[in-house]
């Protein structure tokens, strides 16, 4: 188990929704203001963590064959569970995300972690990962967030600073209210994406030249 | 796996899914027993305020029938009526509250619950400025009301004159109501 590499995974290098694109349908949907992006981060991260850890724990007991219907099975469960409790102790975070946490089941982040790291590591690496790969999803909800809700209303912190308005940064009548919208959602994704990618090279160069100098 | 006959295989990928899935029902079962009350709680708190918005005092619910389909509850006060109606938004049905009071003037309208647009349908429910604005435009209006471009007097929210008809369809319907109540 190596926490540095998989932290490094998990934010950057194999980042759930920038680098895998797993997980595009909240992504794109929820992005609108930094509470719904933090809101949505969380859920996942604690649902990835939850999974993440019973699926390891029960990977020798599970038969191959009938595994997604078990994993599903178990990701839907605590899918439900994160989706009463949030409408029963925080009910505007879930009115504002509204039918994207009963959606979390096929957000393919979960299934992918599970199928893909859960079902061959030990449980305490899985923790771990679901840790790292949730942090991965929560940061880049919340960049793409912050960029949209700047430039489609002018605010920050829509939804929890600011009684709920959000600071206003830019005069009411400037924002592009597009970027709010779908068409926003997708632009700001691929500049982002574009934006990680030159920075991935980037650290990429410089340790190159850091062992070249070796 | 080989040495398995077929019968026993087949009981084996039956039982494990069977346990699974018996595990996580029991756990369901589990959080809702919680977590069911208090939902019901916050809605019921929902609504009470939603009528108290548009009803001062509140008020008691009452039989009505319906024969519009977009009249769900209506609750009778001491100065009028709080009418709950679900017209259809953009994106899926609005539920909201429409307070009218007993001649048949809008006392105000509160949005309950809907799915519309962020920042632009959605500004009919919000606490914003604008959300603010558009709904104070109706308290005070009887009759029939719709929106400027329909040649009415509502002035509709930028970029959604869909949810502002919604709204309009839905105060139309409270009014009616109480019309034929009164």
């Amino acid at each position: 188990m190596d926490f540095k590499k998989q932290f490094k995974e998990g934010l950057l290098t194999k980042n759930p929704v920038l680098v895998q694109l797993l997980g595009m349908c909240s992504t794109l949907a929820i992005t609108t203001s930094l509470f719904n992006g933090i809101g949505m981060g969380l859920a996942v991260t604690a649902i990835l963590i939850c999974s993440n850890v019973l699926i390891s724990a029960l990977r020798n007991f599970i038969p191959s064959q009938i595994r997604i219907a078990a994993y599903i099975t178990i990701i839907a469960g605590f899918v439900t569970i994160v989706d009463l409790a949030l409408q029963a102790f925080i009910p505007a975070l879930s009115a504002s995300l509204g039918v994207f946490i009963p959606l979390i089941v096929v957000n393919c982040i979960v299934l992918g972690r599970a199928e893909a790291f859960a079902s061959k590591n030990t449980v305490a690496a899985s923790a771990v990962d679901g840790l790292c790969q949730g942090i991965g999803y929560t940061v880049a909800l919340i960049v793409v967030c912050v960029i949209r809700e700047l430039l489609g209303k002018g605010t920050f912190g829509g939804g929890i600073l600011n009684g709920g308005e959000g600071i206003r940064l830019i005069p009411a009548q400037f924002p592009a209210m597009q970027m709010v919208m779908p068409v926003g959602g997708f632009l700001v994704l691929g500049f982002v994406i574009a934006g990680s990618q030159k920075l991935m090279k980037h650290l990429e160069m410089k340790n190159k030249k850091k062992e070249a100098a070796k | 796996m080989k040495t398995e006959s077929n019968v026993a295989y087949i009981a084996r990928l039956t039982i494990t899914l069977l346990l699974i899935t018996a595990v996580v029902a029991a756990a369901l079962a589990a959080v809702n027993s919680v977590t069911a009350p208090k939902i019901q709680a916050i809605n019921e708190q929902k609504t009470q305020t939603a009528i108290e918005a548009v009803l001062p005092g509140g008020g008691e619910e009452i039989a009505f029938t319906d024969d519009t389909g977009l009249v769900s509850t209506v609750y009778k006060g001491q100065s009028g009526y709080a009418v709950e109606v679900t017209p259809s938004g953009f994106n899926g049905t609005v539920t909201m509250m429409v307070g009218v009071d007993n001649a048949g003037k809008v006392l105000g309208i509160s949005v309950v619950n809907h799915t519309e647009t962020a920042g632009l349908g959605a500004e009919a429910a919000s606490q914003g400025a604008a959300g603010t604005a558009f709904r104070s435009q109706f308290t005070g209006m009887s009759g029939s009301v719709s929106v400027t471009k329909d040649g009415g007097q509502v002035d509709a929210l930028t970029g959604a004159t869909i949810t502002s008809r919604a709204v309009c369809t839905g105060v139309n319907a409270a009014l009616n109501a109480v019309a034929k109540l009164g």
